[in-house]
């Protein structure tokens, strides 16, 4: 037994430099590739950075890039919220819709692997300087695919669906909100690929037992999604939650990067990066908070 | 009580005998009322559910596709159908001359020789060094492990922006300080050291996902190649590859597309590589110069898109065709991989 046990440490250690030994690539690259530029980058942001023919000028400055990216900066506070607020709304939009999708598409019906080929389509664009130019942003023509779509679209149909089925009174408040998202049907659909296909993921890791069962004790619908498909794809909402964020830095519509983008082309670093430091900062902060609440919240339901 | 108990003895006896519609009435009969409003709500959903679920299908289906058929509906039209009101959809004048000139534009063929080997070969390394961390951090158990798997967590967050100017000075003054120092700027390099060290595009998405991947496989298949004598590296290379074979390939399909489709980092590295993706990006200024032989030639924008649209379509044109052939792997890898767990 003793022997057993003296053998087993040397084991777990050796076992243990393996597990260097298969990141240590990693590592390296890291260090290199992400650590040092990353400090770097928090580094310029507190600096004002010079461009000379062969180097980079460092000096101290203390905080005075944030205050003037804040204060001073005749564009970014204006782009900062903007941006936030869009974020704010367009991520719980886009996992519901994608939540929808993905219970139509799980069920049974012919054109089904068509319906889904189209629907997985934005994911192998969405990523490239070809959404860009579909996206809306033909620099100088000012005619969009997206645009063109978007009128074709929303106010007079949404309107007049309103008129046809007798409503009138609705308050202008409301009546905004539902053009702002008919508006945006376009990016939303556009940006829920991955989404869809991970909630589909979840929805087919549903015990079929358990179907059977809500379908015996006669569920309806309603009920059968929020008893049951409802807590299988919480785990995935957070997962879907956090990309869809990070997914919306790369977004070309994203008017806080292309600020930044802008300024770097300027050659101003430091501001640039405290730009790029505020945003990211309140973004980290708010993805934080959800991840926070969420987990608590699976917590109990588990409990 | 007694009644019904003999009832249903009858109707036991009488089941072989009747018809299946009279079966199914007796079946009603003994139904409930709650039952019965049951049964009928739920033909009522059955019946308008499709035509509802098909017209929402067609109808985003169609805010997916549009851009797609107008890519096509433009690229095989004269410029002159631009201006030319009546057309909306269908080209008045068919023509491949545009995809042509835009080729030439492009000088798409050698783009594309280069875009596809630097993508495959960034892709195959980035997809090995990735299984390789990951299998590190799923398996193996060593001091700072949670530390370096938060450096993974904030390599998916952290946006490329933040980081490539300083990383635009690390390739531009590489090597060790005050040693030596070369200028990897335009070199491919720029794209392969970080890839092949797992620091790529997405590189921390990837890692995670082989991890999740690997966390699930059954612990039995190592211990059985352990005890044959095989190290951990030969036993992740002959047990854990072959078994992780279509999660590999979904991984890499998704790596070629993320590096097909970047154009942030390759317009930070290079600035004479020609990729498909940055000619995409600067086509408008390829156009004039190399199809009319002057950068400062007017074109007219509402013509101008005809170009655009065609430079689209190509650009996309091998990814559509990847995906159309492979599409089983896109998506039921993802589902099998398990990515999240």
């Amino acid at each position: 037994m003793s022997s057993k046990k003296a053998r087993k440490l040397p084991y777990q250690r050796r076992k243990a430099l393996y597990g260097y030994g298969f990141i240590s690539l990693w590592l390296v690259g890291t260090v290199i590739f992400f650590l040092i530029p990353l400090i770097q980058s928090l580094r310029y942001s507190f600096c004002e950075v010079k461009v000379n023919p062969g180097s980079l000028e460092t000096e101290f400055a203390g905080l005075k890039k944030y205050i003037y990216a804040l204060n001073e900066d005749q564009y970014y506070t204006e782009y900062l919220s903007s941006t936030l607020l869009e974020t704010l709304w367009k991520t719980p939009l886009i996992l519901i819709f994608s939540l929808f999708i993905a219970v139509i598409l799980n069920q049974k019906f012919r054109g089904r692997t068509f319906a889904r080929a189209v629907f997985f389509l934005p994911v192998i664009i969405a990523t490239g300087p070809v959404f860009k130019i579909i996206s809306g942003d033909m620099s100088k023509t000012g005619n969009t695919g997206a645009q063109r779509f978007s009128t074709m679209f929303s106010t007079d149909l949404i309107g007049e669906l309103m008129e046809f089925l007798g409503i009138y009174g609705l308050s202008d408040k409301m009546n905004t909100m539902i053009s702002a998202v008919a508006d945006n049907i376009f990016g939303i659909v556009w940006s829920s690929g991955i989404q869809i296909i991970l909630f589909l993921a979840a929805l087919q890791n549903i015990p079929s037992s358990a179907r059977e069962a809500a379908e015996v004790e006669g569920a309806t619908a309603w009920e059968y999604f929020w008893k049951i498909t409802f807590p299988y794809v919480t785990p995935f909402i957070l997962a879907n939650f956090i990309y869809t964020v990070i997914d919306s830095f790369t977004s070309p519509m994203n008017q806080v990067m292309n600020r930044i983008l802008e300024l770097k082309s300027q050659w101003d670093f430091g501001e640039a990066s405290a730009m790029a430091w505020i945003y990211f900062a309140i973004v980290l902060a708010a993805i934080g908070i959800v991840t926070f609440i969420v987990n608590k919240f699976v917590y109990y339901e588990v409990d | 009580m007694a009644d019904t108990a003999q009832a249903v003895v009858k109707s036991a006896d009488e089941i072989g005998t009747l018809s299946k519609k009279e079966r199914k009435k007796l079946h009603m009969q003994k139904m409930t009322k709650e039952e019965l409003a049951y049964l009928r709500r739920k033909s009522v959903t059955d019946k308008v559910w499709p035509f509802f679920r098909a017209f929402i299908l067609i109808g985003l289906g169609f805010v997916i596709m549009y851009p797609l058929i107008y890519m096509v509906s433009c690229a095989f039209r004269e410029r002159g159908d631009m201006s030319d009101p009546t057309v909306m959809w269908i080209p008045r004048h068919l023509t491949l001359d545009i995809i042509r000139e835009t080729v030439q534009a492009m000088d798409f063929w050698n783009t594309l020789k280069t875009t596809l080997v630097l993508n495959i070969g960034c892709s195959v390394v980035q997809v090995f060094s990735c299984a390789l961390t990951g299998y590190g951090f799923a398996r193996f158990s060593f001091r700072g492990k949670k530390l370096l798997f938060v450096i993974v967590i904030m390599m998916i967050l952290v946006p490329t922006q933040v980081i490539s100017l300083p990383l635009y000075s690390q390739f531009r003054y590489f090597g060790i300080k005050g040693l030596f120092s070369i200028n990897l700027i335009d070199s491919k390099l720029t794209m392969y050291l970080p890839a092949i060290t797992g620091n790529g595009i997405r590189s921390g998405l990837m890692i995670l996902i082989f991890r999740q991947f690997f966390r699930g496989m059954p612990k039995e298949l190592e211990d059985a190649a352990y005890i044959d004598g095989c190290g951990p590296f030969m036993t992740f290379i002959r047990v854990m590859i072959p078994n992780a074979a279509s999660s590999f390939l979904t991984v890499f399909l998704f790596s070629v597309v993320w590096y097909w489709n970047d154009y942030y980092v390759s317009t930070t590295f290079f600035t004479n590589t020609r990729t498909v993706a940055l000619m995409l990006t600067n086509l408008d200024s390829e156009l004039k110069l190399r199809l009319f032989n002057n950068i400062s030639a007017n074109i007219n924008p509402r013509e101008a898109i005809v170009w655009k649209e065609a430079g689209c379509l190509i650009c996309i044109a091998p990814l559509l065709l990847m995906y159309v052939l492979l599409q089983k792997h896109f998506t039921e890898g993802i589902e099998r991989s398990g990515i999240v767990g």
